[in-house]
């Protein structure tokens, strides 16, 4: 396992791993020839596990993981937390959508690496002491998914769609709702649940 | 009542939330690649670069030095697998193309080595790290292309049987007062469900547990034992939610076998994630197809000569084939019917079943061939429909055991605004926008197959049911919840629902939108022995009907009689009396002509669906009507379809609130089809060049503006006993032509091939 108790800075030199592969982490060989030139020890071999922390859902998680570890694949394979999804691993789907210090990204195109220090929160945070978000709540009032694969990632971004001001006509929220894919084509009864959580989210 | 959960009509459930629901909202809803295993390694693929020669070598150097690699498997060193034979001609398999067996490819991106690793990122560096030397010969890529071979259908394929004709075609054609032919072209489709064709297998000793998305756990348990030598109760197939399957998971890929075999030798619970553009060659596809349809009117519009010709793409070794004029020849009252499916073999994967996969081509030629005639007849297309409508198809001359086509169409009709519509093409516009007003029928057969449940009723109400069906977002628990509660007079939130696990009794396939119809069927008859149990301890005169009965034959018992009525039961008396904590009943039901094996088959994974045109002294279809409007860039030639209006009769409604979700799931998979999805073939190697859902496009939300679902009340006794026909797979076949015929309206201009983009627009 690959979660370890216990808190405490990282050791590892995220400015030198960012400047040797970070970048280049899509393109494994490329990764290794710029990281060689930089004669940057840990990332000369990115599979060469390193120490990472994660602020999840308001918990620090200290990992030990490979350098290339996108946010998604360690919340689903390190740390189980399977909610978020892999739909495409391209950034191209939003299955994989979390809030990182509030804002929506595509956890699958996020080295966990670059996310040390930040806030994740996954659908897993979202509702508190047994009451549903008020979004996912709007969802089930409205019935906005069918599979449910993508619906984590739809509430995720939902919820951000409102706190940007983006939920303040339907067409907004379909514009702004638009990076998220559902194949079951939920669509307009998403657009329905946000329509109905905003005020609720906005108030506080 | 909101608008996702509309008031129940008569011969509706209840629109209750989804079974499911807080578990999809939490992220606690478990689909296969989330389910826990105990220090897995990863998988990776490694798929064919050519689509027609062989492997000379593999270098495995490079990849074999990247850290965190344990195995590289290759044809040279693979599990050695049993064959499975295609579904249609009794195994399993969606395609009997079996990778890792030789170094011949049979198509581009066929599986040609596993990579093994300690973690998912070092098993993709090492996969990308293989070094293949192929020979390469010329493919044949797609209709049109060298080197294809064409043949009918019929003779090669056990599951079509027959083209359908009656009369004689040729002689009403030639009479015929007004003529049209036309031919039609669909494209390439894949499913792309959101959640990856994934495969866990872990072992215990000898027993294997597969967590895979399915849409048929019975044949995948089947299909894999079969493939691995082993008895099939030691394979056992769990997905309690399955991220989509559209048809891309009722067969069995090659990937399963490979990974449990993997895992068995490695001693090791294997996980396998493949990537997006991985699943377009590792599973199937609705392959593209070709129609010519000749249609004879008279002047008044009556049909008087029907033929449909079509031709579907095939792989090489697998005569696949979806054959819709089984549909499209029974549609309308016609006297004189011929038709023709060919089957053309290239060097593709072996396309297979995606939503309504005979009736979405099919249907595609005929209605938009319907509007072209009614465009000729000057006619308004609503009514050639009506005059050609019929409660009895001409093939055999079968009566439909309901047919609603007329009143959907009335409905649908009614909440579009069509009696608005000015006939003549071009003739409406908002500004720089041209305005189209298209319309089609939509229809579906109503398919059933055997199925087995089992039901447990406790004293205090608590119901639990268990039957191997499939959550793929159908609302399987749901409506399986409902009919429990319903049939045994209990609270629904007392009643537990387990899917999606091969350990329990078995459900058919989640396809042909059998699943409501049968699964449904089942859990009402083994309710009904309960109730039966149930009353038999509180009716005491039972042993003396029993008696009549079994001396003279007349008669069911009181009990029975009860338990078949909608009698009220109090549960906990009839437990008093009876003395015992719990009742538990395990039934088997199949519906009315199912064939005599169909029992032994439900349990080896082999799905019996009848229905349809197939049953013996009727034919049993859905049916519903669907409306657009279409808004044609005059300058841009962008095309939106701002408004989808459909009504659907399909007997009993379960759940108005899941079967208007599905329904409109449909309709926006219907103008997807027919404006956006299309997977573009490179016909110079035989790949999909646009593997991604970045390039093969599906709708987003913005191009969804208005979904409008009517809800019919129909009522059919003569189908199975809950009275449901599935709307799984209805919504999304008139969309195609309904868009093409709203589009001709806009701008004149009539388009046969799907999909229709703003380059095909001319002016």
């Amino acid at each position: 396992m690959s979660e370890k108790s216990g808190s405490g800075p990282s050791g590892f030199d995220r400015r030198a791993f960012m400047a040797g592969a970070a970048g280049s982490a899509l393109v494994p060989m490329a990764a290794r020839a710029a990281a060689q030139d930089a004669n940057v020890s840990a990332a000369s071999d990115p599979a060469l596990p390193v120490d990472v922390t994660l602020r999840v859902n308001g918990k620090d998680k200290r990992l030990h993981i490979d350098a290339r570890t996108t946010v998604l694949d360690a919340l689903r394979e390190h740390l189980k937390l399977t909610g978020s999804k892999k739909g495409c691993d391209h950034g191209q789907c939003g299955a994989c959508t979390v809030l990182i210090d509030d804002r929506r990204v595509v956890s699958c195109l996020t080295l966990a690496l670059a996310a040390e220090g930040q806030e994740i929160t996954t659908i897993e945070g979202l509702a508190t002491d047994d009451h549903l978000h008020p979004m996912q709540q709007a969802f089930v009032d409205n019935d906005a998914f069918q599979c449910g694969y993508c619906t984590p990632g739809q509430i995720m971004s939902a919820v951000a769609c409102v706190k940007e001001g983006h939920a303040g006509s339907e067409a907004d929220i379909r514009e702004y709702m638009s990076g998220n894919i559902c194949r079951c084509a939920a669509y307009p009864n998403i657009v329905a649940a946000v329509k109905q959580a905003a005020p609720e989210i906005m108030k506080g | 009542m909101t608008a996702a959960a509309p008031e129940p009509k008569a011969n509706m459930g209840q629109p209750v939330p989804r079974y499911d629901a807080a578990a999809k909202v939490t992220g606690r809803a478990t689909y296969a690649s989330d389910m826990p295993l105990d220090n897995p390694a990863y998988a990776f693929l490694v798929t064919s670069a050519i689509a027609k020669g062989r492997i000379d070598s593999f270098d495995l150097d490079d990849a074999r030095s990247v850290r965190g690699v344990i195995d590289i498997v290759t044809h040279e060193n693979a599990p050695k697998l049993k064959e499975s034979k295609l579904f249609s001609n009794g195994g399993y398999a969606g395609t009997t193309i079996q990778p890792l067996k030789s170094v011949d490819i049979a198509h581009d991106g066929q599986i040609i080595a596993v990579v093994i690793a300690e973690s998912y990122e070092a098993a993709r560096e090492a996969a990308n790290r293989v070094k293949v030397s192929y020979t390469a010969v010329a493919p044949s890529a797609s209709f049109d292309s060298p080197g294809t071979t064409a043949a009918a259908a019929k003779g090669q394929n056990a599951q079509f049987k027959e083209d359908a004709e009656v009369g004689d075609f040729a002689r009403a054609f030639d009479a015929a007062e007004v003529k049209l032919t036309a031919s039609y072209d669909t494209p390439a489709q894949h499913h792309n469900p959101m959640e990856l064709f994934t495969t866990s297998c872990a072992w215990m000793g000898d027993n294997l547990v597969i967590y895979e998305g399915s849409q048929y756990v019975y044949g995948l348990k089947n299909g894999v034992a079969e493939q691995l030598g082993i008895d099939a109760d030691k394979v056992r197939v769990v997905n309690p939610y399955v991220g989509g399957g559209f048809g891309s998971r009722g067969s069995m890929t090659p990937r399963t076998a490979i990974i449990a075999g993997i895992a068995k030798r490695l001693n090791r619970p294997i996980k396998l994630v493949p990537t997006r553009d991985q699943g377009f060659t590792i599973a199937t596809y609705r392959a593209e197809t070709r129609h010519e349809i000749r249609l004879g009117a008279g002047r008044d519009g009556r049909l008087v000569a029907l033929r449909h010709d079509g031709a579907e793409v095939s792989s090489r070794p697998d005569a696949y084939c979806v054959g819709g004029t089984k549909t499209t020849t029974r549609l309308y009252a016609c006297p004189n019917v011929a038709s023709l499916v060919s089957i053309v073999r290239a060097d593709r994967n072996t396309p297979g079943f995606m939503r309504s996969p005979p009736e979405v081509p099919y249907l595609f030629a005929l209605e938009s061939a319907m509007d072209e005639l009614a465009v000729k007849l000057n006619m308004d297309p609503v009514e050639l429909r009506r005059i050609n409508d019929t409660n009895v198809e001409p093939i055999g001359g079968k009566p439909y055991t309901s047919r609603s086509l007329m009143a959907c169409f009335d409905e649908a009709a009614k909440a579009f605004g069509w009696s608005q519509r000015s006939p003549q093409p071009k003739s409406v516009s908002d500004g720089d926008w041209l305005i189209g007003y298209g319309c089609a029928a939509t229809c579906y057969p109503t398919q059933m197959a055997p199925s087995a449940a089992r039901v447990r009723l406790q004293r205090d109400g608590r119901t639990r049911v268990e039957i191997a069906g499939h959550e793929i977002g159908t609302g399987a628990y749901t409506v399986i919840a409902q009919t429990a509660a319903e049939r045994l007079g209990v609270p629904l939130e007392k009643v537990a629902v387990f899917v999606g696990d091969s350990d329990l009794p078995p459900a058919p396939v989640a396809g042909g939108s059998n699943s409501t119809a049968s699964t449904c069927s089942a859990v009402m008859m083994v309710c009904d022995q309960i109730r039966q149990r149930l009353f038999k301890a509180v009716m005491p005169s039972d042993s003396l009907a029993d008696k009549a009965k079994e001396t003279v034959g007349i008669s069911q018992a009181p009990s029975t009689q009860a338990a078949k009525s909608d009698r009220p039961l109090d549960i906990e008396k009839a437990f008093d009396a009876l003395g015992v904590g719990i009742v538990e009943e395990y039934g088997e039901w199949k519906p009315e002509g199912a064939p005599l094996d169909s029992f032994m088959a439900m349990h080896s994974g082999h799905a019996r669906l009848v229905g349809g045109h197939q049953m013996k002294d009727k034919i049993a279809y859905a049916f519903g009507a669907e409306f657009v409007e279409v808004r044609v860039n005059r300058f841009t030639h962008e095309i939106r379809a701002p408004r989808l209006v459909g009504a659907f009769a399909a007997g009993r409604i379960m759940n108005p609130r899941t079967a208007r979700s599905q329904l409109m799931g449909g309709l926006i998979w219907g103008m997807s089809s027919a404006l956006l999805e299309a997977t573009e073939i490179d016909q110079r190697n035989a790949r999909y060049v646009n593997d991604n859902l970045a390039d093969y496009l599906v709708p987003v939300n913005a191009d969804v503006p208005g979904v409008e679902v009517i809800l019919l009340s129909e009522q059919d006794d003569h189908i199975n006993p809950a009275g449901v026909k599935g709307l799984g797979e209805l919504a999304n076949v008139g969309t195609n032509a309904a868009i093409c015929n709203a589009i001709y309206h806009a701008t004149g201009q009539r388009i046969r091939k799907l999909p229709v983009r703003l380059e095909n627009i001319e002016a």
